[in-house]
């Protein structure tokens, strides 16, 4: 109790409201904004955070990371224009309540669902970690290296029918990560000779190409459309009514964001089609859905909104980033040589607990927020396209120029920003990439540590805890195999 | 986002990838070492190897996926070329970039970043003085919030040089 207590003491300090205010408002403005999201602010921001104290810093990227989705409810709803990728879903109902002049309830309905999921996933964190840092100092290397696999198979075999390009990609990921210098024999690989190559690539200089340049070049090439925003009739408390009525679906649906965001490599988008579907299925009206469902929205909303603070859970107990969001936060822990994995609840356990109940703050902070600010954050919606990309465009050199004030950062940051624009002109994933470069990594250093206990494959899952994983990878291969099949046979 | 149908340029990126794949294949012997007496799984040549193989390996299936969905559209050769064509633009705007990362330790980040903001407007089709004024005010204020506020690394202008004593101090410290 009296660590928790002093663990509460840092909320006495101003910095740390600061960076809650600043991450969950500006989360909210960012996933509003369509074109921008998460991980385009995430990325840029990433170099700054490095010279905050390490809560405020990752306090507020988690801000942004958990109030972009509110956000992006938002446009999806009012103008069918999701905020971030993973609201897409949210326009199918929502944008057909706006249709017919229900647009304050959808908007209001979709705030409710997010904030469930919001805080059904925090109390899964607070849980959950603790029952897992519990087991996690069982991990050894075997078992970790198990885990990075699991990670890397779920993300490519989630890509449904994009299953062979996102296995090429998580290698090239991978490969990337094995550039430059390997702390081992100290030998060079694939640096062509050139000095540059020597420290390999900098995780942040390719985020902040794949995600923040190519984002900006696809603004800057496109044209500018601009929205007519329907006017926002009806009371507030619309929705809440709505989501008391469906709160089984908004339970249901927080508890299978929650799912999704502990497996590593699923994420947002089947954790709302799989809540998307059982809701259709237990509504006494699914030809409603797709119509203007109210539980469509509280699907599609408490699912995603459910994942971000669940995909904590595998990254803190065991330093294993779910996706390209936690990956990106994996550095900033580094960076304050604040190592997640088991350790981190024995060492920094006041650190755990300010998390969390920043986490908290941030959902709170973000509903009041939303429920009075909705009318002001329609304009910031309008921000032509093309002005946006010039934005972006100058806010990437801050995050690649601040990292070594070297212009071969910043040029490598703009190939990457070119590869990223191609991928995402031929509608090809992206997150691939970072998790092959960012679990590869882990991967390379468990398979060497773990080499002094093997002398058959079998002795990497003769473990309790690694022979699960493997069991957990092997069905989960059986599975998407068996689906195509299945697929192919109609 | 399913692949399932052909989009123009998939067939040159799988083309391409398979290239680069195969490329650094042949350059494994050169541009990583072998260790003699040292067991295979603690070469440091094992890991690189393992991930290009295995990029090859998923890029072989993924032309031949690609080619059979390119198959029903072949002869549609223009298509290729225009997408082909707009891999190329955002050139244009890393010409811009680099010239603005150039131009910072000269002009100092201030400077640098009112004319990049201002310019790029202008170049993205914004003729109104209300946008100027949008893009120099959004530029001041990202130069305010990190270089002044948060203090990140950014190297001072040598313009500032220049400058009377205090002043320059003063730029160099904040803008």
């Amino acid at each position: 109790m009296d660590l928790i207590l002093s663990s509460l003491e840092i909320f006495l300090r101003w910095d740390v409201w600061a960076a809650i205010l600043v991450g969950s408002i500006g989360g909210v403005i960012i996933g509003a904004i369509p074109g921008v999201g998460p991980a385009v602010a995430i990325a840029i921001l990433l170099p700054a955070t490095y010279s905050m104290d390490p809560l405020i810093g990752i306090t507020m990227l988690l801000g942004i990371y958990g109030s972009a989705m509110y956000g992006g409810a938002i446009p999806a709803i009012l103008i069918n224009i999701p905020g971030t990728p993973v609201n897409a879903l949210t326009t199918y109902d929502g944008y057909s309540m706006t249709k017919d002049n229900k647009a304050r309830r959808a908007v209001t309905l979709a705030y409710w669902s997010s904030f469930t999921g919001g805080i059904v996933s925090i109390i899964a964190l607070v849980f959950m970690t603790s029952l897992i840092a519990k087991v996690a100092p069982l991990f050894g290397s075997r078992d970790i290296l198990m885990a990075a696999l699991l990670g890397l198979v779920l993300v490519v075999i989630s890509h449904r029918k994009q299953t062979l390009i996102a296995g090429l990609l998580v290698f090239f990921g991978m490969f990337i990560g094995t550039i430059g210098m390997e702390s081992v024999k100290y030998t060079k690989r694939f640096t062509f000779d050139q000095s540059w190559l020597l420290s390999g690539f900098d995780l942040i200089t390719v985020l902040l190409g794949l995600f923040a340049v190519s984002q900006a070049f696809i603004l800057l090439i496109g044209n500018d459309e601009r929205a007519i925003m329907p006017s926002l009739k009806g009371k507030k408390n619309e929705g809440l009514f709505d989501l008391i009525k469906y709160k089984t679906v908004a339970l249901i649906s927080a508890s299978m964001g929650v799912i999704m965001g502990i497996i590593p490599g699923v994420g947002e988008f089947l954790a709302q089609f799989f809540s998307y579907n059982i809701a259709k299925s237990i509504s006494d009206k699914p030809e409603r859905f797709g119509k203007g469902a109210p539980e469509g929205i509280i699907a599609a909303e408490a699912a995603n909104n459910a994942v971000p603070a669940a995909a904590m859970i595998p990254l803190l107990a065991l330093g294993i980033p779910g996706e390209a969001l936690t990956a990106m936060m994996l550095s900033v822990f580094y960076v304050h040589n604040i190592i997640p994995g088991p350790d981190l609840f024995v060492k920094h356990i006041d650190f755990v607990y300010g998390l969390y109940a920043s986490l908290f703050l941030i959902n709170v902070i973000v509903m009041i927020f939303l429920l009075f600010a909705t009318k002001y954050l329609l304009k910031i919606i309008q921000i032509p396209q093309r002005f946006l990309g010039v934005t972006i465009l100058g806010l990437s050199f801050v995050g690649v120029y601040t990292l070594r004030n070297s212009m071969i950062d910043c040029i490598v940051c703009a190939v990457f920003g070119i590869f990223g624009y191609i991928l995402k002109r031929l509608d090809l994933p992206i997150v691939p990439i970072i998790l092959g470069m960012v679990l590869g990594n882990i991967m390379e250093v468990k398979f060497r540590a773990s080499q002094a206990r093997i002398d058959t494959f079998f002795d990497y899952i003769n473990r309790p805890i690694s022979g699960t994983i493997f069991a957990i990878i092997v069905v989960a291969l059986m599975i998407h195999f068996w689906s195509i099949w299945r697929q192919k046979r109609k | 986002m399913s692949k399932e149908e052909y989009q123009a340029g998939d067939l040159v990126f799988a083309i391409l990838v398979l290239i680069i794949g195969l490329a650094l294949i042949v350059s494994i012997p050169f541009e990583t070492k072998w260790f003699d007496g040292i067991p295979l799984v603690k070469q440091p040549r094992l890991w690189p190897t393992f991930c290009i193989v295995g990029m090859t390996f998923f890029a072989v299936p993924y032309i031949i996926q690609v080619w059979r969905n390119y198959k029903v559209q072949l002869g549609q050769v223009q298509g290729e070329l225009n997408e082909l064509s707009s891999w190329l633009r955002p050139l244009e705007y890393v010409f811009y970039f680099v010239l603005y990362v150039w131009s910072v330790p000269l002009m100092g980040y201030l400077l640098s970043t009112l004319l990049f903001f201002l310019l790029l407007t202008i170049r993205a089709g914004y003729r109104s003085f209300l946008m100027f004024w949008v893009s120099l005010v959004t530029g001041f204020g990202i130069v305010v919030v990190f270089k002044s506020l948060l203090q990140v690394k950014i190297s001072s202008g040598a313009i500032y040089d220049y400058f009377p004593d205090g002043l320059a101090t003063f730029f160099m410290i904040y803008f």
